[in-house]
């Protein structure tokens, strides 16, 4: 008989938390009872260890130490001279501090016709029925831990509405900002609508201006209409201290073509989770990421796609490069009912390891129940070719300087398809910088920072 | 300029060089020729620092300092450079991101400045079309897709651009056609002067016609085994290397 195990102490943090807030959280009493739901199901099953199976390689039980009080309001000065975290002004920045949408230091000009953009919480207070209803979840995503516990405490986010034809050219970024000390915990939904034939170019940054134990929970669910076309690119950039949670949840319509980016570049401990549908046939999806782990970084992707149309196509492809003792997992799983005939989907993971303790997990899975289905997945790891080495050597370059080439190189087939220039240019800079970082530590003789 | 003495090496427990000694001086052109399999590719990796052998005596001197526990990178800056029997292909990585990485190596070490960018593409643009390597060419990853001749070109063309004092040229003949292997061979001539010295290893009598060597050895069985001028490699032409083997074996 197994004992029911003793609450840890985020478990403990997390059930004084929610009764102490639910009645002070934005929304009406439906919200609430939203949350109660959410909750109720944290409450009986705690938080998920390495024996549930969508957890397998993150175990939240034991690697939450604490889940810190939820953010007060930023310090605005400091969030407004923080340095922007995509160079360039070419993006309409909309900003949430601290959890908080702050439309004053939102960029909310000349709004594109067809594009609105309002808060969540004045929406959840207003009790709108049409926000109400895209808080609706199915069940298996609902009861995710991550997301449940994005439902119990977010406090904003952004609701985006592309109207049916408008063509958004200018990509909106929604920066996210933790900011202050002691440590605090944010939890934000975004809810993304684009039209019918609409188009929309998403990006989010994830930031920390401090080198504490923020913990931040973000999720953007993005309807994605018929012949609608969205590019999402996420960067995930918290220091090391920080826990990190993604969650983006599409639905994928007819015609449409939808693709998404995660960089995870940040994090002591990061979640990114991508839970995906096709709801109409003949639509093409991108789902693509890298991961950069160093020191004793840990960092999970999954991903769940569900081709529940005919004639779709997707493509899955996510890279990781793990240094020192960090641990990076990628669980990707593909479901093809038996009516999605004409399915195309091809999933493939690449870890690139560049120590000897560094350690990487792939979980890749195809459930295919449809007969005239074009499915493959692969995974890979290894270490940098040592063939390649030399060769760069050979010719003068130093060590590190090769490495940070291959490395460049081995992430570049996933960089290199994200469609929109800026963004992709602002992504290579930061792997740069990153493996710049490494090379000179490396030429310092020290493990890498 | 380079000096092998008595250089063995095995790779896991098998010795592949045997008691080698070869010595060049500046402005030379060796040429070395043998069987398959007599460590010729052996002998070249060694010198450009491949960690795959074990060097359990000898030594090898560059312009009279030993380079047997340099880096390859730090042998190249020192002036060696080897033109592979294989050129490598590397996806993902620029040919001109590449060469300009490899050019600022050489000239960091000597203690240049790093060359402005349109100073390196007027140098790259010189050597490539001396090679006919095309802009095209230079667009793509490092030999991703290049044939097997345009990869000994692409060699041969990162050899005028870091202008080394020791050039290595492993079968660079291989795989070329008539017109491309003058071509090489011209762009190999070029590079010649009193104090550069190259290394040519190759099969056939055709490349030294176009570049004259001024000695020719037999490698075979991990040892030179014969040294003579460029009429040697006429009668190798001529009557193969069944005296030479026999001698290794003796
Ligand atoms: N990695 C290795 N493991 C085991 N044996 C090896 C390895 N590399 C080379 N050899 C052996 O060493 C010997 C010398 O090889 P090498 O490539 O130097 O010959 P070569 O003279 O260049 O021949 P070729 O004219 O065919 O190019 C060969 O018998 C080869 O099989
Ligand atoms: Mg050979």
């Amino acid at each position: 008989m197994a004992a029911t195990p003793a609450r840890t102490p985020a478990e403990q943090a997390l059930a004084a938390r929610y009764p102490a807030e639910r009645t002070s959280l934005p929304g009406t009493a439906d919200v609430i009872a939203i949350r109660d739901a959410a909750f109720g199901g944290i409450e009986k099953t705690g938080l998920p260890h390495r024996r549930v199976e969508d957890w397998k390689y993150t175990d939240l039980r034991a690697r939450l130490k604490t889940f810190p009080p939820a953010a007060g309001p930023a310090d605005v000065a400091r969030v407004l001279i923080a340095r922007p975290a995509m160079e360039g002004d070419k993006a309409r920045r909309l900003v949430v501090a601290n959890g908080r949408y702050r439309p004053e230091l939102s960029d909310l000009e000349n709004l594109e016709d067809g594009l609105a953009v309002f808060s969540l919480a004045k929406a959840l207070e207003a009790g709108d029925a049409a926000v109400l209803a895209a808080l609706k979840l199915d069940e298996a995503t609902a009861a995710n831990t991550a997301v449940a516990l994005n439902t119990a405490f977010m406090t904003d986010g952004l609701v985006i509405t592309v109207a049916d034809g408008a063509v958004v050219e200018r990509p909106v970024e929604i920066v996210h900002i933790a900011e202050g000390e002691p440590a605090a915990s944010t939890a934000v939904r975004h809810l993304v609508t684009v039209g019918r034939g609409a188009k929309l170019t998403l990006i989010e940054t994830v930031e920390s201006l401090d080198t504490v134990a923020h913990h931040s929970n973000i999720m953007t669910v993005i309807e994605a209409g018929e012949e609608a076309d969205v590019d999402h690119i996420r960067l995930q950039l918290e220091p090391d201290e920080a826990v990190s949670m993604t969650t983006l949840v599409a639905r994928i319509g007819r015609q449409a073509t939808f693709d998404t980016f995660n960089a995870a570049l940040g994090a002591g401990l990061a979640r990114a989770q991508v839970f995906a549908e096709f709801v109409g046939r003949d639509a093409e999806a991108g789902f693509r990421g890298i991961t950069m782990l160093s020191g004793r970084r840990h960092a999970d992707t999954t991903l769940s796609l569900i081709h529940g149309a005919e004639n779709c196509r997707s493509r899955e492809l996510y890279k990781a490069v793990i240094d020192d003792e960090a641990r990076s997992a990628f669980a990707g799983r593909i479901a093809v009912p038996a009516f999605a005939q004409k399915t195309d989907a091809r999933m493939m993971t690449a870890s690139l390891l560049l120590s000897e303790e560094a350690e990487a997990y792939a979980k890749p899975e195809l459930e295919i129940f449809a007969d005239d289905v074009q499915c493959g997945h692969g995974a890979t790891c290894g270490a940098i070719n040592e063939d390649l080495l030399f060769y760069l050597l050979s010719r003068g370059i130093a060590k590190a300087e090769a490495e940070s080439m291959l490395i460049l190189a081995f992430l570049g087939e996933a960089i290199d398809e994200i469609q929109d220039q800026a963004v992709h240019d602002a992504l290579i800079h930061r792997v740069e910088a990153w493996l710049k970082t490494r090379a000179s530590a490396r030429k310092a003789g020290e493990p890498a920072a | 300029m380079l000096e092998i003495k008595n250089l063995h090496a095995k790779i896991g427990d098998r010795e592949i060089l045997k008691g080698l000694d070869l010595t060049v001086r500046p402005g030379e052109v060796h040429a070395i020729m043998g069987p398959n399999g007599a460590g010729k590719s052996t002998l070249s990796y060694i010198l450009a620092g491949k960690d795959d052998y074990e060097v359990t005596e000898g030594e090898v001197l560059l312009n009279g300092e030993s380079i047997l526990d340099l880096e390859p990178n730090e042998r190249s800056v020192a002036g060696l450079f080897l033109a592979f029997q294989y050129p490598i292909e590397i996806p993902g990585v620029a040919t001109m991101t590449f060469l300009k990485a490899a050019l600022n190596a050489h000239r960091k070490a000597r203690g240049e400045a790093e060359l402005t960018t349109p100073e390196f593409m007027k140098r790259v643009k010189t050597v490539a079309e001396k090679l006919n390597i095309s802009s095209e060419m230079l667009k793509r990853p490092v030999n991703v897709g290049f044939s097997g001749g345009e990869k000994k070109r692409a060699e041969i063309m990162q050899m005028a651009l870091l202008q080394p004092s020791i050039c290595i040229l492993d079968e660079t003949d291989s795989g070329l056609d008539i017109d491309a292997l003058k071509v090489v061979a011209e762009g190999v001539n070029a590079l010649r002067s009193p104090d550069r010295a190259f290394v040519v290893i190759t099969h056939y009598q055709r490349l030294l016609d176009h570049i004259v060597p001024d000695i020719v050895h037999v490698l075979s069985d991990g040892r030179i085994v014969r040294t003579g001028g460029p009429e040697l490699a006429l009668d190798l032409e001529k009557n193969g290397y069944a005296a030479y083997v026999a001698d290794a074996a003796a």
